[in-house]
């Protein structure tokens, strides 16, 4: 350890103090070892890609360095001094900032307020001068946000840039982005990386969480992949690798290209599902979903892309009948023959479809069908028959169907429920998010599992905030912007760009 | 650093997929010693309010010991008591496995017994005595499940909760109660006390022979078996905690929610108010302004005190039972008003509901 650190300090003379040095950091989560012997060194002026799997220990990583969890062995360095963070107000007044992906504002206030929520602060809060300094702020660093305006009536990108303000202004010289581009559109994308550029070129260090590998190639200087809690590679210049490289790092092993062999299904006349004019209200009352027309058709997969809550999640529900529509009609048909009924992957799984305390093989039988029934109860060893070979056919190789949900990660979460509901027939598939938590493996396997869907020829219904993934596999792309459907996209031809103008409300 | 990405990870530590057995081993283990040291907390507490009212703590316990556990005849008193609390208790067990709140106990348990009086009032001179007790008890149930349905209605067309609905009810309960007894149900014979008419012998609950222990004991031990059966072996069992653990994840797997809801709370009300017809037919033998008084609330605490677990129930019904009867000597022996042990009661029950909560390991 010393004498790589002595080698390490030689190595570096002449070169500007790290902003950031992490050494041989571990933390351990009983009996995961969710990192171990970490690295990381941010210099200032420079982007740092972080990359790697849900569950590669990125999240345990970031938290250690912002002070919310204490590592277990190693140290940390801020300009060449030794630091402890103890908590988030330590990392802060280190220069750390972070936003997260949760960004986290207040809706009913104005930026300024959450601004001021963030500063220390004297008993007043004085918002007209603070507001005249976000200006200031907002133009040198070219994070263009109103002030007085209401977080609730911000776009995602918007919040993203009001976040980004805070931490800039309260004194961030290392700016932690975690997952900042999963909810935007690709001009967001763009205009996020523009500013992103420009903190490197004051003199920041910025660190770049993704897993959007073009990303990285694209703006980042350095590059980490993690691993199940390791380092597995740190380069300069992630420019010179290509996509199977950087997957390879994360997965541990080559991942072969998504087999899209397009199966022609003979067209029908009548489609599986079919949206005329439909219109629903959202939770809070609102009018969610504006006069939608979409019919989906037998043997074809249509992608719905936009900004997050632009109506995906109530054109879900409308489509499977779990939310009435105000106006317009939805009609769904059996017109494929020896498939019936349709299944559903739900937009926010630990919301809409798990029950906490009970397990895995309890949750199987809440899918609609016909439970198998011995007297009184419920015929469990048949069950657990059933599921073993559900489980066989997925091939997304659950958690042991005695686990509770509650003691699950989310990735493991979504495995139970695709497998329950993708490994059923069905005339209609409507797949919110499918791959939400999964490492690139199951989530390759999850569009396999649409695509056979759509090849047996059912209709599918997909919503992903990814627009590669749509274009993958998708036959036609519907996007959705403020609840209207404003256009459907061909996906042979398709350009990002086009999609993306669609999704903030553009012409295409 | 190396540029070899497909450099394999080195050895390390392999993650155990599952340390969930043996963690549940041992929250069990605790559990229980949890359970007890709250019970000791809840005494220790109790025993500094005794010593600042001048009484030796040490002197009232060995007291309450010796004159409620070491007595037969006091045990007995304990399970009479402990008979209803179960019952009421069941009450509150079944919703709650569906996610509702019942603190209706109490009314619904007057009103079972109210319609188990007035069923004897009215059929004891028309009908064979055995006739008229196998329909006290369905009137009992029946009107129980309908006191505890007027909550249930408003809870799923107006969407008031339930806690609220069932809490106020028993007060509407309650003087329903006295407005018969006080007018039209009011015993005659009764010099100036507002009673109803004493049951006819034939209807009081035959007791075990040489014990004071009434069959409404056993009825209350088969009704937690029953419950324990319905709410873990039954479909509708399952499916109860599933609309309980999620509502939302019900809706979707196309359970018949509402159904679900509106059981869960009539069996409640109807196991209520068996509770009352045991209490009236079992020991009270008729209305009067104090009847049943607390029960409902006791059992409340009662399933609190086993998380809503049928079997466990018995025991904590007993163990409030018995603080409940100690209350007796402890005002013969310290001159504490007989009431104080509901301090103690309460101690017990914060210090239990405080200290075996599950925490919450790390969200």
């Amino acid at each position: 350890m010393t004498t790589d650190a002595v080698a390490r300090a030689r190595g570096r003379v002449g070169k500007p103090a790290a902003l950031l040095e992490v050494r041989s950091l571990s933390k351990r989560f009983g009996e995961v070892q969710a990192n171990w012997d970490v690295d990381l060194t941010v210099l200032p002026g420079t982007v740092h890609g972080l990359i790697g799997e849900n569950g590669a220990g990125k999240s345990t990583l970031l938290k250690m360095i912002y002070g919310v969890y204490t590592p277990d062995e190693g140290r940390m360095f801020v300009d060449g001094a030794p630091v402890s963070p103890g908590s988030p107000a330590d990392a802060r007044a280190l220069g750390i900032g972070m936003v997260f992906q949760d960004l986290r504002l207040v809706p009913a206030l104005t930026v300024a307020e959450n601004i001021a929520l963030a500063l220390p602060g004297g008993p007043t809060l004085r918002l007209a001068r603070l507001a005249a300094r976000i200006t200031e702020a907002s133009e040198a660093y070219g994070l263009a946000v109103d002030p007085s305006a209401r977080v609730r009536h911000l776009s995602i990108g918007e919040r993203q840039r009001a976040e980004i303000l805070k931490v800039l202004m309260t004194g961030a010289r290392l700016v932690i982005l975690d997952e900042p581009t999963s909810v935007l559109a690709p001009q967001e994308v763009e205009a996020l990386f523009g500013v992103v550029a420009q903190l490197r070129d004051r003199g920041l260090g910025v660190v770049l969480v993704t897993h959007k590998l073009g990303e990285v190639r694209t703006i980042a200087d350095q590059v980490t992949v993690l691993r199940g809690g390791q380092v597995i590679l740190n380069a300069e210049d992630p420019g010179n690798f290509s996509d199977a490289d950087l997957v390879e790092a994360m997965v541990g092993r080559r991942v072969p290209p998504l087999a899209v062999e397009r199966v022609a299904v003979p067209p029908r006349d009548r489609a599986v599902l079919e949206l005329v004019g439909a219109t629903a209200l959202g939770d809070r009352g609102h009018v969610a979903l504006k006069g939608v027309d979409l019919e989906v058709h037998p043997g074809e997969l249509v992608g719905v892309a936009g900004v997050a809550g632009s109506g995906q999640k109530e054109l879900c529900e409308v489509a499977l009948g779990l939310r009435p529509v105000t106006s317009g009609t939805v009609r769904v048909g059996e017109s494929v023959p020896g498939l019936t009924g349709a299944v559903a992957v739900p937009e926010d799984p630990v919301v809409d479809s798990v029950v906490p305390g009970l397990t895995v093989l309890e949750h199987m039988v809440l899918d609609g069908r016909a439970v198998p029934r011995r007297g009184l109860g419920i015929d469990w060893p048949a069950v657990g028959a059933r599921t073993a070979v559900l489980d066989e056919r997925v091939g997304l190789h659950m958690a042991p169907t005695k686990r509770t949900l509650s003691s699950l990660s989310g990735g493991n979460i979504q495995r139970v429920l695709l497998t329950r509901e993708l490994g059923q027939d069905a005339s209609l598939v409507v797949a919110a998010y499918p791959s939400r938590g999964l490492d690139v493996a199951n989530t390759r396997r999850t569009q396999e599992l649409l695509l056979e869907h759509r090849a047996r020829g059912a209709g599918v219904l997909m919503v992903s905030e990814d627009l590669d993934e749509l274009i993958a596999v998708a036959d036609r792309i519907a996007v959705m912007h403020d609840g209207h459907l404003v256009g459907v996209v061909d996906t042979a031809g398709a350009d990002r760009m086009s999609i993306g103008r669609l999704m903030l409300g553009g012409v295409a | 650093m190396s540029q070899d990405v497909s450099k394999e990870a080195p050895a390390r530590p392999a993650p155990a997929p599952s340390v969930e057995p043996r963690r549940r081993l041992l929250t069990r283990g605790t559990g229980l010693l949890r359970w007890v040291g709250a019970l000791i907390a809840g005494l220790v507490v109790f025993g500094a309010f005794v010593l600042a009212n001048g009484a030796d703590p040490f002197a009232v316990y060995a007291d309450i010991w010796t004159s409620t556990l070491t007595q037969p005849g006091q045990f007995q008193q304990i399970v009479l008591r402990a008979a209803p609390i179960a019952l009421a208790g069941l009450a509150v067990v079944v919703p709650a496995r569906a996610g509702l709140v019942n603190v209706g106990g109490e009314g619904q348990l007057i009103i079972g017994a109210v319609a188990a009086a007035g069923v004897a009032l009215w059929l004891t001179p028309v009908a064979s005595p055995w006739l008229v007790l196998l329909l006290m008890v369905v009137g009992a149930a029946v009107a129980g499940a309908a006191w505890a349905g007027i909550a249930a209605a408003m809870r799923l067309v107006v969407k008031v909760n339930e806690a609220v609905t069932t809490l106020l009810l028993n007060y509407v309960a309650l003087y329903s109660m006295l407005f018969l007894i006080l007018g039209p149900w009011k015993d005659p014979a009764a010099l100036g006390q507002s009673t109803s008419v004493e049951l006819n012998d034939a209807m009081k609950l035959p007791v075990f022979g040489g014990t004071a222990i009434h069959v409404g004991v056993a009825l209350a031990v088969v009704a937690a078996g029953a419950v324990w059966f319905a709410l873990t072996r039954t479909t509708w069992g399952f499916r109860l905690s599933v609309v309980g653990g999620n509502a939302e994840a019900a809706r979707r797997a196309g359970l018949p929610v509402v159904t679900l809801l509106l059981t869960a709370l009539l069996i409640g009300g109807a196991l209520a108010g068996l509770a009352g017809f045991i209490q009236l037919a079992g020991m009270e033998y008729k209305l009067r302004p104090t009847f049943g008084l607390t029960i409902g609330y006791v059992a409340f605490l009662a399933s609190w005190l086993s998380r809503h677990r049928p079997l466990p129930l018995l025991i904590a019904s007993l163990v409030l039972a018995a603080i409940a009867v100690s209350g007796n000597s402890l005002q013969i022996g310290s001159g504490l008003p007989a009431a104080s042990v509901n301090i103690l009661m309460g101690l017990v029950l914060l210090a239990v509901l405080g200290w075996t909560s599950p925490r919450k390991v790390r969200s």
